[in-house]
């Protein structure tokens, strides 16, 4: 069990988050870039910015820093963060 | 649709009396009889929604976990940009609110479209506890907040109403009678009391919603 800490609603459960994939993809312009936009995934050991919706709660859609050995979630922001992955 | 009609949902639901532990201060179980109006501002609509919510007697918008109690209604942060306005029965209010916001938000009638309860007494704390996750402890949590936060697995908004304390739990309706049974159940190792003494001025009981007032 994770918790995030919603900007709007403080530290929750994991359950009350619906996960929603990897935040760092961005929909092609072209239709050249589409299947790997829908279907390519990096899958790291490591730092991950990913969506988290907080379906329980508030519903804003949250980008979220976790670790995915270790599930430490580092940042929780907005759509518009840059949460900068740590470098060690 | 303004008048506030009892929810046929938890007829026979909840019946007045003392179930559950015989011994000990029981918990006070029953439902609020109020009108329920969410606002969802437009874009660059804030303005526009926070002056006609204070043109309508309402009070300054609370910010996110926070409840605000204006002279005609009281209004619970929701979610961002959104608020649920609670007022007394047949008070009018999503007519007045419509009316009043025009463009600037979204108003819709939820008065019949969600059920709040009312939990109080000593207790009250350690029953909801037992059915959902945000931390209810004074440090963290006091009279005039508010979590949106499942019940168990059912969506609901939880407004500490009192000291005492007491709170008001509004699911949606269509959940009531599962939530009547949940509460019910959650109470029960402590002791709890459906109508009889009155407690905050809120009229307690299954069906017999009317007459009971918000503040
Ligand atoms: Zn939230």
């Amino acid at each position: 069990m994770i918790q995030i800490a919603c900007p709007y609603c403080g530290p929750r459960d994991e359950a009350e988050f619906a996960y929603r994939g990897d935040a760092t993809v961005h929909r092609p312009a072209e239709e050249a870039g589409f299947h790997d936009y829908v279907y390519a995934r990096a899958n790291p050991r490591g730092w991950h910015l990913e969506w988290w919706h907080h379906t329980g709660g508030c519903r804003a859609v949250l980008k979220v820093l976790r670790h995915t050995a270790t599930h430490e979630v580092r940042a929780v922001g907005l759509p518009a963060d840059r949460p900068e992955p740590p470098s060690a | 649709m303004s008048a506030t009609e009892p929810h046929p949902w938890l007829a026979g639901a909840l019946v007045p009396g003392r179930f559950g532990a015989a011994a000990g201060e029981p918990v006070r179980l029953g439902t609020r009889a109020c009108e329920l109006v969410q606002v969802l501002a437009r874009r660059d609509g804030d303005a526009a929604l926070q002056a006609a919510i204070r043109a309508a007697g309402g009070p300054d918008l609370p910010p996110p976990g926070h409840a605000a109690q204006g002279e005609r209604m009281a209004a619970l942060w929701t979610q961002p940009r959104g608020w649920l306005i609670q007022a007394g029965p047949d008070a009018g209010l999503a007519r007045r609110l419509a009316d009043a916001c025009g463009p600037a938000a979204a108003v819709v009638e939820q008065t019949h479209g969600r059920c709040v309860f009312t939990l109080e007494g000593a207790h009250a704390r350690a029953v909801l506890a037992r059915l959902c996750r945000v931390d209810l402890h004074p440090r963290a949590f006091g009279p005039g907040r508010v979590a949106v936060t499942p019940l168990s697995e059912i969506a609901a908004v939880i407004h500490q109403t009192g000291a005492a304390p007491g709170f008001d739990i509004i699911v949606a309706s269509s959940y009531a009678r599962a939530v009547a049974g949940m509460l019910a159940a959650a109470a029960a190792p402590i002791g709890y009391q459906v109508g009889g003494d009155q407690m905050g001025g809120d009229q307690m009981g299954g069906d017999q919603m009317g007459g009971d007032r918000v503040d």
